[in-house]
């Protein structure tokens, strides 16, 4: 009987510590995402954080590519009078 | 919080090195292949800013290592460590030490267990009913997170996949800052 009671106990209070240990970890992501960073102290739910956290990564990857295409054409760029393609070029390649 | 100027720094180097390697492996460009070179020497500068310490950054490493060609690419920007982060099973998969919570994500569903669901929800208070819905959407966005993160399908556990998408994220902030102050730079 008690061995049964302080299995529970053992058992309520580890899944506590992962618990807090998952509350801290969301509050960490709340906080990189612009779009909820100012909320601080009013609680999000962790599903949004969850949701605006896949939005913003699909954001930056989006990002990468569109600057990875003006970058492209920046280098392609051969106009005479283009001095950031000069910069540009010289730096990268 | 905004990423650290030495993993800027880190990236810039690597992300230099990839370029000159590319650019010197070939020389006339289209513009499609110039965009796809400098993608990936920026993907492959990130990863290995995290040297393999991270199950996002080995997946990348692994994945470009498919193709021949870009594999020469990591073997140069890896140096010493590339012979050991393209071996799959090194990192992957990945789990925590800390204990796999039983409120588990992978659960899969059958049709029983969604009718039993939706006979639960019609007959339960409605804050249990707001508590299972809660639960729900977690766990369909934690599966949108696994495919967005590289590896994410590796990760076993809650806290390790968070613990990945915050470092992962902080990464792509540095990619984003480097390569917009570039782009910008006129």
């Amino acid at each position: 009987m008690s061995s049964r009671r302080s299995r529970s106990n053992q058992q309520s209070s580890t899944s506590r510590i992962t618990d807090d240990q998952i509350a801290d970890l969301i509050s960490k992501l709340q906080q990189l995402i612009p779009e909820l960073r100012g909320r601080r102290f009013n609680k999000v739910s962790a599903s949004k954080v969850l949701q605006e956290t896949c939005n913003y990564i699909r954001n930056l990857h989006r990002e990468v590519d569109d600057l990875s295409d003006r970058l492209s054409e920046l280098l392609a760029s051969t106009e005479a009078d283009s001095e950031q393609a000069a910069i540009i070029r010289s730096l990268l390649m | 919080m905004p990423p650290p100027s030495s993993l800027k720094q880190e990236f810039l180097k690597k992300w230099m090195m990839g370029l000159h390697i590319c650019s010197s492996s070939k020389k006339n460009m289209s513009i499609l292949e110039r965009k796809k070179a400098i993608k990936l020497s920026a993907d492959i500068a990130l990863a290995s800013a995290r040297n393999g310490t991270t199950c996002w950054s080995q997946a990348i490493i692994v994945n470009a290592s498919q193709d021949d060609q870009d594999k020469i690419l990591v073997q140069h920007v890896l140096g010493r460590e590339s012979e050991r982060l393209m071996k799959k099973g090194s990192v992957l998969p990945l789990t925590s030490n800390k204990r796999i919570r039983s409120r588990k994500i992978l659960r899969r569903s059958c049709g029983s267990i969604r009718r039993r669901a939706r006979k639960t929800i019609a007959t339960s208070p409605p804050k249990v009913v707001a508590i299972s819905i809660a639960k729900k959407l977690i766990r369909k966005r934690t599966q949108l997170l696994k495919r967005l993160v590289p590896g994410g399908k590796f990760i076993m556990d809650e806290i390790s996949l968070i613990e990945e998408t915050l470092d992962y994220i902080i990464s792509l902030q540095a990619q984003v800052d480097v390569m917009r102050s570039l782009a910008n730079a006129s």
